[in-house]
């Protein structure tokens, strides 16, 4: 594996995303939200620290994901279009080290914002005396930074089937749709004949649960819940590495003999 | 014997699926050895561009098998070796003429050292020296081909294969490429391009191969296509040469 050429390809992302100003929406939505905090406390509106944890976590993943998912997904189709793609792969690099480049720029992308949000979600805390619960707060973190490259490798591989409109579409509705996605296929189960059951079952497995990266409710209410343990985090991991691995084989089985 | 620097044999490459094919080069073959300077051309959609993009990998022969340095086209150890200018390129409108240098000499394996001290060299060489640190958007077609001559060559490859080469290059970008070809043939590199610009082509090449409907129909050296075509030049000669294949078919 060419490490400098996933790390030449991958800066070459995180260069675009942040000249192209596409994440300067990120940084004016995280700007409005510190305005918001500011103006409660200028309002005196003490006290609202679980509203306030909850508005910035939910904003900054929402936000985060939205721009890893337009990203992921616009990065190969937008290479073909403009054609810079052929000079990029005339190079002796081989087609996996430019997917997987081009995957560490999104994701690291998505972190950069990561990063921006928890400035601005550190700042306001202190302009606001409220106590940031760290343990979750990291674990949130971190479950998110997986749960984004889950949903940028879908990304990718949505972006090789189907076109850029319609990847994005499929991906922001997985994302959304998970809070309630697996809860809706067990009410479903028990009304399905044996096809559709086999249907569900495959659902189940095929699309990951995304729900289980979601720590905002945990870190939200900090004081009634103990941080998560290794163990769940390590098995949440391993959980993410296989999704990560499956839609990554996928991508590439697809990009290696596309036809340029 | 020395392996031949292309070496293509018998390919066909063919578009499309369930039974809607279409054979855009059909069984060819044709070598180029080292040293040579060889201009391949035909009409639109002769199967020029196909040709050179299944010697890069990005397209994958239906049959018959193509080697660059005796190892399989496409392949990165093949590329390593070739400087390589496509058809039509557009180059990151978000970077600079220099940090696109050192993208892709850094994709190359050059060291940032070397990058540093040969990149202001090469701008230079095609007449971009002064405009290193400007974002490419506001580059002209023009200075964007000028860039893409400076990217194939900046890793100082063995062979060059250039996809309509003088596309978009007013004359005085014509004359600089035309010198820059000179002197990469002068230390035995070997170029094989397409272009439509048939004067170019005599004035540079010493073989042509011409191409057809995805057919080679010639393939000869300057000398006998000038000797051959006499007074009216090479481009009639391709003209006639076109009309008679047609004529031949029909």
């Amino acid at each position: 594996m060419n490490s400098r050429a996933v790390r030449l390809i991958a800066g070459t992302v995180l260069k675009e995303s942040l000249r192209r100003r596409e994440m300067y929406v990120l940084v004016f939505a995280a700007c409005s939200l510190l305005a918001i905090i500011l103006s409660m406390d200028f309002f005196g509106l003490r006290g609202l620290s679980k509203f306030y944890r909850e508005i910035s976590l939910r904003v900054m993943g929402l936000t985060t994901a939205f721009a890893v998912i337009v990203l992921a997904a616009r990065q190969l189709p937008r290479e073909l279009e403009n054609r810079t793609i052929y000079p990029l792969l005339a190079r002796p690099i081989r087609r996996a080290e430019f997917l997987l480049g081009k995957l560490t720029g999104v994701l690291l992308a998505g972190i950069l914002c990561f990063a921006l949000f928890m400035f601005i979600f550190v700042l306001g805390s202190l302009r606001m005396h409220v106590h940031i619960p760290w343990i979750h707060f990291l674990q949130h973190l971190y479950l998110q930074v997986l749960m984004l490259a889950i949903v940028a490798t879908l990304g990718f591989l949505l972006s090789l089937l189907v076109n850029t409109d319609a990847a994005i579409t499929i991906c922001t509705l997985l994302f959304l749709l998970s809070a309630v996605s697996s809860m809706m296929l067990v009410n479903l189960y028990g009304y399905m004949d044996w096809l559709g059951r086999r249907v569900l079952i495959f659902l189940t497995y095929f699309l990951p649960q995304l729900t289980l990266f979601d720590l905002s409710e945990k870190t939200v209410h900090a004081e009634q819940w103990p941080p998560l343990q290794a163990s769940v985090l390590l098995t949440l991991s391993l959980y993410a590495s296989v999704y990560i691995a499956l839609y990554f084989i996928g991508a590439l089985v697809l990009f290696r003999r596309k036809e340029l | 014997m020395a392996e031949s620097v292309i070496g293509v044999h018998e390919i066909s490459v063919s578009y499309g699926k369930r039974g809607k094919t279409v054979k855009a080069v059909d069984n060819i073959s044709f070598t180029v050895e080292q040293g040579e300077c060889v201009g391949f051309i035909g009409l639109n959609g002769a199967g020029k561009s196909t040709t050179i993009k299944t010697l890069m990998g990005f397209l994958f022969a239906t049959s018959g098998e193509a080697r660059v340095f005796g190892l399989p086209a496409g392949t990165p150890s093949s590329r390593s070796r070739i400087g390589y200018l496509p058809e039509v390129a557009l180059y990151y409108p978000f970077m600079k003429a220099r940090e696109l240098l050192e993208l892709y000499g850094g994709l190359s394996g050059l060291p940032k050292q070397k990058l540093h001290e040969k990149i202001p060299a090469v701008l230079e060489a095609v007449g971009l020296g002064e405009k290193s640190e400007i974002l490419l958007k506001h580059f002209s077609k023009g200075m964007q081909q000028r860039l893409g001559i400076a990217q194939s060559i900046i890793a100082e490859p063995d062979l060059f294969i250039f996809d309509e080469l003088t596309s978009g290059l007013d004359p005085i970008g014509r004359h600089t490429l035309r010198s820059l070809l000179k002197d990469l043939k002068a230390t035995g590199k070997t170029i094989f391009f397409s272009s439509h610009e048939l004067t170019e082509v005599e004035a540079l090449c010493d073989r042509v191969l011409i191409i057809h409907k995805g057919r080679i129909v010639r393939d000869a050296k300057i000398a006998e296509l000038s000797a051959e075509s006499g007074s009216k030049g090479l481009e009639q000669f391709f003209i006639d040469l076109v009309h008679d294949t047609e004529a031949t078919h029909e």
